[in-house]
Parts: structure tokens; C-alpha cells; sequence
């Protein structure tokens, strides 16, 4: 018995610690090699070099990353949230409700290659948009949809039932409970969670190799132009076995956004909290 | 109804025709969010419909051969060796990442207070917003490298793709777990404490038992990510279509469909045989989602 307790024991220390171990050495890993490779002229400069990418900086691709993030956010607040409001406080059929919990389920788990499949049949194809920022953010939107939506439902449905009740009971309206009560103070965690969808959508590649994201382009000036992204820049370098100093550096900048996109979403989760 | 239910015919309230719109509004927009999924459901549906009509279900799911622009002999469209490299490297990396999951888990739970829990899970969660083509780039430079040094010819493998992958699902398997084990943890917790049963003991003997169901949930759950991840396993796993080994190459389903969407010409049966590979990746996560449901719903009703 003290044996199998004690392997037990080692057991749980050693697989923290090699979480831990994985955590750590994967930033220092990124950010050791990163820190040679991270210039202003490699922030400000487009790509160059006789093969794309082995020379200059990444200025377009933080610019395009930052359009398709932009476009994914916008539209999945707008009906991950409603969805949400919908959901929770005018649905009076609780069927209704599981039913749209279902699909946001349904939702989360497919996969951020067929979503890419599904943007460019619908947007590229069908609707002919053909390549651009707007196809491409809107399928990202598509995939954050679900993962903002559920926290957003989580967050609503932990307002205190007193507070909205006493609400109903002053004679108020659900659209001003809503907007003066609820929203307010559900705001730090739908910050939180479209924080992290915004890091989700900035770094998936999938969805965006089909629908919006190319090899070299400038800054999009339009939203009917293609685009180059941070992941599929990444990419690019990568199997290209250009330039690893560039590709350290493209990695280097994304974990900095995941470090500060966490940390933020993290501070602002606590806030509700206290 | 629910616990925010509103006093909709009793009771007065200011600006009704308001709140009526306001309700419009947001219930377009959930409709809107319901139809998103349809019309993905839809699309795959419609353009795969060729390819499973000229194919067949069967030459598509079981067949062998995947040579779509071969022109001097008969193309041939089946995608059963990526289907399987698929499964393959999913149940490796779910393996691997139970291995560690649950201890870490375990540890979190039993030997760690309330207080460094709430400090050490967002740091876990970190391991779930990094990049996939980030994941792919480590699994390249230290995994792939490493097998290589190792003596390999080449060390892109299934291996390799097992162990960056269970990287990536860690962080879903460890929150999961933890969170069933702390519950059952506080339950047995203060009778343990009053017998003078050590904490590792409790570990042992009393949580990790009971919280199989849990564990196997997180499992589920993890499959599912596991399946539908793309850019970090198409990197390391060396993307050959033969039949997956262990140590050889392999190239799953939406490695497949990222690869050779860009030279599928748009209407050709190359083209809808990658999106009927698609459509069958998403039916099979559906299943194990809808497994993983009412898995969970049974173990609710059990509690």
C-alpha cells in the first residue's frame, strides 16, 4: 500500500512537472530564438528577398492579422452575444435554449479545416468574393462564434436572479435590465472571453489558407483584397526552410500576443470575481 | 423560463414596444447563429455530393488508393489510409496526454490549495491559445529533429505527431480532469482528514478511482480537438499517403484537405472527394460530441 502511494505521488509531481517543464521551455525556446530576430525595420518592413521572406519584416502580415482578427470579432460579438442575451433572458421555451446550446456544441466541434472548406464554398465561390480580409474574417468569425458565445452565456447566466428580479419588479423593461444591470456587470468576463477568442482567431491558419490569406501582399487597403496573415506567413517560412531567424521572429511576435492576450483576459476574468 | 423569468402578462412595465424590439433583434440574431450551421452543413453536404454519387461511399471511406490526378490510368479517390492516420495520431496523442493530464491533474487537485490552483490553471490554459502553426514550428526544430538524431532517415512521423499533439490537448484534458477531481476530492476530504489518512493516500486510493468517468470525458473531449487540429500535425507527420506505422510518414484527413485544396481544380471530383473527406471528419466529431454528451449527462443524473 505505501508503495503504490508513493508511485502514485511521483506520479502526479513528475506530470507537473513536466507540464510545467513544456510551458516554460516552449516561450523560452520562442522568445530566446525570437529576440535576435525582432527589429523595428523587421516590425515596419514587408517581406523581401529573392525568395519571399528571407529578407525585411512582417509589417503586412501584422496588418492583415490584425484586419482578419478585427472582422472575426466584430462579427462574432455581434451574434455570439445576442445569441447569448437571447438565449438566456427573452427564450421562453427552455427547449429553444438547449436546442441553440446544442448547436453552439455542434459548432465548437468542427474542425477549423472544414470551416475554411465552408467559408470558401459559401463566400469565395458561391457568393464570389473571391479571396479577401472580409471572406477570411468572417470564417474565422464563424469558428470563435461558438467559443465566445458559451462564455458569454456562462457569464450572463451568473448574474445574481435577485438583482434581475428586483429589476423586472420596479417595472423596468428586459432590454433595460439588460443594457443598465446585466451588461455591466457581466463586462469584465465578455471582455475575458473575446479577448481570447481574438488570440484564438489571430492564430489559426486553417481557415484562412482557402479563403483570404496569401504569400505576399501588401497591407490591405481593401476589404475585397487577399490578404497576408501571421500564422500562414509562419507557415510559409517554415516549409520553405528559408530563413529561420525571420521564422523565429514571426513565432516570437504571435507568443507575445498569446502572453498579453492571456494576462489580459486573466486580469479582467478577476475583476468580475472580486 | 428559468430563473430570469419575465412577468410577461401580470405586472406593468415602461417602454414595452422597446423591449419588444430589442427581443426581435436579438432572437434574429440567435436564429441567424442556428442557420450558420445549416448552411455549413448544407455546403459541405452539396459540394460533396458529387464525389459520393461518382465514387460511392464505399470506394471513398474504404478505398485504399488516393491518386486524384493520375491521367494515364483510372483516378482514384479514396482516403481510408488518411482516415486512419487520423485516428491514429488522435488516440496516440489522447494516450500520452492522459498519461500526464491526469497526473497533473491529480496534483492540482489533491496537493495544491484553492489559491495556487486559481494562479497555476491559467498558465495551463496559455498551452491552449498558442498557435497551432507555432506547435508545428517547435515539433519541427526540437520533435522531428530530435528523431532524427536519433538515427532516423527522416523524423517526421506519426510518433512525432503524437507527441506535439498531446501537447496541444492538454491543457482541455487537465482543466477537465481537475475540476472533477477537486469536487470529489472536497467530498471525501474531511472523513479522510478525521481517519488521518495521508493526502496521497486520499490521491490514490479515494479520488483517482472514483473520478474515472470524468476522466474518461476529458478523453472524449480531447479526441475531438485532437481530430480536427490541422497546421501543427500536417508540419511534423512528413504528409505521405500510405498506410500509417508508427514511426513513417502519414498525412491525415485535414492535413489532405489542406495540402491539396489549392490544386483541386473547383467542380472536378477531386475537388468534392476533398470535401466529402471533410464532411466525413466533421460527422465522426459529431458522433463522438454527441457520445461525449450523453456520457456526460448520464454521469449528472448518476450524481
Amino acid at each position: 500500500m505505501k508503495c503504490k502511494t508513493f508511485l502514485v505521488r511521483l506520479w502526479a509531481v513528475l506530470s507537473f512537472a513536466a507540464t510545467a517543464g513544456v510551458i516554460f521551455s516552449l516561450f523560452a525556446y520562442i522568445f530566446r530564438g525570437g529576440a535576435e530576430a525582432i527589429s523595428w525595420e523587421f516590425l515596419t518592413q514587408s517581406p523581401k528577398g529573392a525568395i519571399i521572406g528571407t529578407k525585411g519584416g512582417i509589417y503586412p502580415a501584422i496588418v492583415g492579422s490584425a484586419c482578419f482578427t478585427g472582422i472575426a470579432c466584430l462579427f462574432a460579438v455581434i451574434l455570439g452575444i445576442s445569441a447569448a442575451i437571447y438565449q438566456v433572458y427573452y427564450c421562453r421555451s427552455s427547449k429553444l435554449a438547449a436546442a441553440i446550446s446544442l448547436v453552439m456544441r455542434c459548432m465548437a466541434g468542427v474542425p477549423s479545416i472544414v470551416m475554411g472548406l465552408f467559408g470558401y464554398s459559401l463566400l469565395v465561390l458561391t457568393l464570389g468574393w473571391g479571396k479577401c480580409v472580409l471572406a477570411g474574417g468572417i470564417t474565422q468569425g464563424v469558428m470563435i462564434l461558438p467559443f465566445i458565445q458559451v462564455r458569454a452565456e456562462k457569464a450572463l447566466r451568473e448574474v445574481d436572479p435577485a438583482l434581475v428580479k428586483a429589476s423586472y419588479g420596479l417595472g423596468m423593461s428586459r432590454a433595460y435590465t439588460i443594457r443598465r444591470i446585466i451588461l455591466p456587470q457581466c463586462l469584465p468576463q465578455l471582455v475575458s472571453g473575446v479577448i481570447l477568442g481574438a488570440c484564438y482567431a489571430m492564430g489559426a491558419a486553417a481557415p484562412l489558407i482557402f479563403t483570404g490569406a496569401v504569400i505576399i501582399a501588401k497591407a490591405p487597403k481593401s476589404l475585397y483584397k487577399p490578404a497576408m496573415a501571421l500564422p500562414y506567413h509562419l507557415y510559409m517560412l517554415l516549409t520553405q526552410g528559408t530563413s529561420a531567424k525571420n521564422a523565429y521572429g514571426t513565432a516570437f511576435v504571435m507568443m507575445m500576443v498569446v502572453l498579453v492576450t492571456n494576462t489580459l483576459a486573466t486580469w479582467f476574468a478577476w475583476r468580475r470575481k472580486k | 423560463m428559468g430563473e430570469y423569468g419575465f412577468p410577461e402578462k401580470e405586472g406593468i412595465c415602461l417602454r414595452k414596444a422597446e423591449d419588444r424590439i430589442f427581443g426581435m433583434v436579438m432572437g434574429l440574431f440567435a436564429l441567424l447563429t442556428v442557420l450558420l450551421l445549416v448552411f455549413l452543413i448544407y455546403f459541405m453536404c452539396r459540394e460533396s455530393l458529387p464525389a459520393i454519387r461518382e465514387v460511392g461511399l464505399r470506394g471513398l471511406l474504404l478505398g485504399d488508393q488516393w491518386r486524384p490526378l493520375i491521367f494515364t490510368t483510372v483516378p482514384s479517390y479514396g482516403f481510408r489510409n488518411m482516415m486512419l492516420s487520423t485516428l491514429y495520431v488522435s488516440v496516440l496523442a489522447v494516450l500520452i496526454a492522459l498519461f500526464i493530464g491526469v497526473g497533473c491533474a491529480l496534483f492540482l487537485a489533491c496537493a495544491a490549495t484553492q489559491r495556487q490552483r486559481m494562479l497555476i490553471l491559467p498558465y495551463i490554459d496559455l498551452l491552449a491559445s498558442i498557435p497551432s502553426v507555432v506547435y508545428g514550428f517547435v515539433g519541427l526544430y526540437i520533435v522531428v529533429k530530435f528523431f532524427e538524431k536519433m538515427g532516423r532517415a527522416a523524423g517526421e512521423s506519426v510518433l512525432a505527431g503524437g507527441i506535439v499533439l498531446s501537447v496541444m490537448i492538454l491543457p482541455y484534458m487537465i482543466s477537465s480532469c481537475c475540476d472533477t477531481m477537486v469536487k470529489i476530492r472536497d467530498r471525501y476530504a474531511p472523513a479522510s482528514m478525521a481517519m488521518g489518512v495521508s493526502r496521497w493516500y486520499l490521491a490514490g486510493q479515494l479520488v483517482l478511482p472514483a473520478s474515472g468517468k470524468g476522466i474518461l470525458i476529458s478523453m472524449a473531449l480531447a479526441t475531438g480537438r485532437a481530430m480536427g487540429e490541422t497546421m501543427a500535425v500536417m508540419m511534423v507527420m512528413g504528409n505521405s499517403i500510405a498506410l500509417p506505422t508508427l514511426l513513417g510518414k502519414a498525412e491525415t484527413i485535414s492535413a489532405l484537405i489542406a495540402m491539396e485544396m489549392g490544386i483541386a481544380e473547383v467542380g472536378s471530383t477531386h475537388y468534392s472527394a476533398l470535401y466529402a473527406a471533410g464532411l466525413s471528419l466533421m460527422l465522426l466529431l459529431f458522433a463522438i460530441n454527441i457520445i461525449f454528451e450523453l456520457l456526460k449527462r448520464r454521469l449528472s443524473r448518476e450524481e
